[in-house]
């Protein structure tokens, strides 16, 4: 499409790795994070993706909404195919940053041992995961990132069993042994705090991971308007703490100012619906259950710090007349 | 969709431009300019979150130009006017309001003190002339706009000076006469006919003026006593109080009782009292039928009166009996020697109006040695008697025109209490004039009036979790024992304390120019451009795009995105 010096699109002051047109359902959470990071990394980079929603909503053949050398192979290989764009550029003297993306089914279950391989063989390679906690591109299935307690089609509410039973994998605690030198988690609902941690781990030369807590307004069951307010209130409830590790050791968390409970996240979700089943004595109990879990990332980050901090939760996204409060 | 083949049958990959996603779409998100509640809630009609946004771009004096555009005298409005807008900022449900009238007492100084002058505004030189009767805030406020219009105006008032009870009835303790100077020298010299000592009824027509000029308007404010007698009992020495007020700003000269009572509830009242206060008199008392703010008062029965002044009163030892009315005076021969006072409320009637209900069993006695009565003015008749024909004010719409009389326009205190235009106040006066000036204009080019309305933006329509809790600046106040009759007692903010605290604006309905629906589109389809966004944004939907999520609506800070349905 050819584009005049007139069109405002063609004048944007920022870079747009991830153009308009691609096929996410509306609100996607997924796609605003994948533009966010683009955006932040650069032109100067070459991505590869494993299978997934994002692989699939950008590149409907024979079109590509990216805007960047883009490769896509398999379920499990993103990480291993950018060791061997990595491994293959430093052959050739080129310096261009290679970026491995993945959902959460790519990188917490199938592509887990690739990425560990690429982690320890310390790749110079940012390996993004865009965490929405379940399978989306294929129905709905539970991944290891599903939280306790949320239904999806393969761990559905009933007699049995309330949602998911086991836990959602810690995988950022995995990730920081591998000693590498650094790993963080962001939120879409927090574009300034991401944008700070892409050019941070873009600036480093080794293996860098970075979680990306991304809404998915069809499977997690909430209206597309409301992607940025739930993606919030994960960070607010502590459900989803946004820390920065360092070779291991937690280097910063984003501090909380005031408790918000977790059942002001969850009740926006049709996924966690049966929870709020007056009727069902195990409702409450699972409720308390993910409050607990947020209390114990609570303690465990240490995410009430002392008085006000400049990159807190309720203020690192604050606006004045012109943009960013804190930019 | 064409697809390029290349030789072996493959297709070239092409942009995802070509495929236009906003088919999708059910609701299209719009730019909605929605009125500030401070902007709905101005009696003057400022636009209030239009001239602290200039404030936050770091633009004085284009704020103070934003400003001038409704009231040509922020100076004095941002010293005397109860700020309606300040009770109505959406801010106040949040933490505390934003301190307009700092801001705005600011703004008029710097102007005063940079020399900064009205902006000029284009359009033809008009024929018509127009006479303003009343030089007070209504006159020179029509005067004014009528001007920018480019009209003749030649300007009457019966006073040597101009300025109304501006200089008659408000104490320097609260407006210096050097800020009314600056502030009304400068409106003169807009080219407008000064014709001072020139009363209606006496040196002039009202029939003269009508045959001389185009269209008339009257400001000519109310200016005798309303009547008042207790149960037809009057006492032989009785002193009205807007008069003894006039007189001590005039003269110096004030009467010396041992304890006094002032019955009434407005301005007059409150600063007569404090006056009196000030000049030594032991017990002065105010009674009135309205109620002190408090949790248990309705809104519309507060005494009306600036809130910081009737804090500064009680400070300053003035005893108040709010719900009260003089039931009875306490005569011995002709001389009052106390009054009997009684609890009343205004409570609504069999036919849901509301009427003042007096308590029996209530009454309690003053012992006073004066009674001034301030329970209002009327229109003084002279050289109006054919129009007013025994009314107290003179009946207007909200445009200021006189049933039956094409041609001659009121305002201000001049003019009937209209329900949505309640008047009484300077900021009320300086509406009247700008919207009577709209009104002769509109005459004069036989068209009809506008006055803008657009509903204000609900609390509920911001988005909070973009704003940080900040606190209002506090305004130096002299302390107590430094109080005089001439020292100002509130002072205005610095440079830096206005600057910052006009920070603090939601910008409610306004584009805060903040990034969010650009930063936070998933789809690319909000494209930032300050060259092609006409309507006070930076941001334009790419309709082409845009999936109709609505992201960028709920994540809006100032409530400026509405979704709206497709067709």
């Amino acid at each position: 499409m050819t584009q005049t010096t007139n069109d405002p699109r063609a004048r944007q002051p920022r870079f747009r790795g991830l153009e308009a047109g691609h096929r996410a359902c509306q609100g996607c959470g997924e796609a605003l994070a994948a533009r966010l990071v683009t955006e932040s990394a650069g032109p100067d980079v070459i991505l590869t993706n494993a299978t997934g929603c994002l692989e699939v909503f950008t590149t409907p053949w024979p079109q590509s909404a990216w805007r960047v050398p883009w490769l896509h192979s398999l379920f499990e290989n993103s990480a291993a195919i950018a060791s061997g764009v990595e491994a293959a550029l430093k052959a050739q003297g080129r310096r261009s940053k290679v970026i491995a993306m993945g959902g959460d089914g790519g990188t917490f279950d199938i592509g887990f041992q690739a990425l560990s391989g690429m982690l320890e063989r310390m790749h110079n390679v940012l390996y993004v995961c865009y965490d929405n906690e379940a399978y989306m591109n294929t129905g709905i299935q539970r991944s290891g990132s599903t939280p306790h307690a949320a239904m999806t089609t393969t761990s559905p509410p009933g007699k049995e069993r309330m949602g998911k039973r086991h836990l959602k994998k810690d995988l950022l605690s995995i990730i920081a042994a591998h000693h590498i030198p650094y790993a963080a988690s962001a939120s879409v609902a927090y574009p300034q705090d991401l944008r700070r941690k892409v050019r941070r781990a873009m600036e480093i030369d080794g293996p860098t991971f970075l979680l990306v807590h991304s809404p998915c307004p069809l499977g997690w069951g909430h209206d597309g308007s409301e992607t940025i307010e739930i993606a919030r209130l994960a960070v607010q409830t502590g459900l989803f703490p946004l820390v920065e590790l360092e070779r291991g050791e937690v280097a910063s968390v984003m501090p909380l100012r005031q408790k918000v409970p977790v059942s002001d996240y969850l009740k926006l979700q049709g996924r966690f619906r049966h929870l709020f089943v007056d009727s069902d004595h195990r409702a409450r109990e699972e409720r308390e259950h993910l409050q607990a879990l947020a209390d114990y990332n609570m303690e465990r980050y240490g995410l009430f710090g002392d008085g006000d901090d400049p990159f807190d939760a309720d203020g690192a996204d604050t606006v004045r007349r012109g943009g960013p409060a804190r930019a | 969709m064409p697809i390029t083949m290349n030789r072996g049958a493959y297709a070239l990959a092409g942009s995802s431009l070509a495929f236009k996603t906003g088919t999708w779409r059910s609701a299209k998100p719009v730019h909605v300019h929605a009125a500030a509640p401070c902007h709905g809630a101005c009696p003057a009609g400022e636009d209030q979150q239009a001239w602290l946004a200039l404030l936050q771009e770091g633009k004085p004096q284009k704020a103070w130009e934003s400003l001038v555009t409704s009231n040509p005298l922020p100076a004095i409005t941002g010293r005397v006017c109860p700020h309606p807008c300040e009770s109505a900022c959406n801010r106040g449900q949040f933490d505390q309001p934003i301190a307009i009238h700092g801001i705005e007492r600011w703004l008029g100084d710097e102007a005063i003190r940079n020399n900064w002058s009205y902006p000029r505004l284009s359009g033809e030189i008009r024929p018509e002339r127009v006479a303003i009767v009343g030089a007070g805030p209504a006159g020179l406020s029509a005067a004014y706009h009528l001007t920018q219009r480019k009209y003749n105006v030649v300007l009457f008032d019966s006073l040597p000076e101009a300025g109304g009870l501006l200089r008659s009835a408000i104490p320097p303790t609260r407006l210096p006469r050097s800020v009314i100077d600056a502030e009304i020298g400068r409106l003169l010299h807009t080219g407008i006919e000064f014709r001072p000592r020139t009363a209606l009824g006496r040196d002039i027509t009202l029939d003269e003026l009508r045959s001389e000029f185009d269209a008339v308007f009257l400001g000519v404010g109310a200016g005798k006593s309303r009547h008042w007698d207790v149960d037809g009992a009057v006492p032989a020495d009785l002193h009205e109080g807007l008069a003894l007020l006039r007189e001590w700003l005039a003269v110096g000269a004030l009467p010396k009782p041992n304890a006094v009572v002032i019955h009434g509830g407005g301005n007059t009242a409150v600063d007569l009292a404090r006056v009196m206060r000030r000049a030594g008199i032991r017990d002065v008392h105010v009674v009135t039928a309205s109620g002190l703010p408090g949790p248990d008062t309705d809104p519309d029965d507060i005494l009306n009166v600036v809130p910081r002044e009737l804090e500064q009163a009680i400070e300053e030892g003035v005893q108040f009996h709010p719900h009260r009315t003089i039931n009875r005076l306490i005569m011995r021969g002709s001389k009052v020697v106390g009054v009997e006072m009684v609890r009343l409320k205004k409570l609504p009637d069999g036919s849901g109006r509301k009427s003042r209900v007096s308590f029996e069993g209530t009454e309690t006695v003053l012992h006073v040695d004066m009674v001034v009565p301030a329970i209002g003015e009327v229109v003084d008749a002279s050289g109006l008697e054919h129009i007013l024909r025994q009314r107290d004010f003179l009946p207007v719409d909200m445009f200021g025109r006189i049933e039956g009389q094409p041609g001659l326009f009121a305002g201000g205190d001049a003019r009937d209490r209209l329900k949505a235009y309640p008047n009484g106040t300077v900021s009320a006066a300086i509406g009247d004039g700008r919207r009577a000036a709209e009104a002769i204009d509109a005459l004069l080019s036989r068209r009809q009036p506008v006055e803008e309305s657009r509903p204000s933006l609900p609390y509920a329509s911001l988005n909070l979790s973009y704003y940080e809790s900040s606190p209002r600046i506090s305004l130096p106040t002299l302390a107590l024992e430094q109080r005089n009759d001439n020292a100002e007692i509130e002072g205005g903010p610095n440079t830096a304390q206005a600057m910052a605290e006009a920070q603090r604006c939601f910008s409610c309905g306004n584009c805060l120019a903040c990034d969010n629906c650009w930063t936070l589109c998933p789809d690319n389809a909000v494209l930032k451009t300050s060259e092609i966004a006409k309507d006070g944004s930076h941001y334009l939907f790419d309709y082409e795009y845009c999936k109709g999520c609505g992201l960028c609506a709920k994540e809006c800070p100032c409530g400026f995105i509405s979704m709206q349905a497709e067709e």
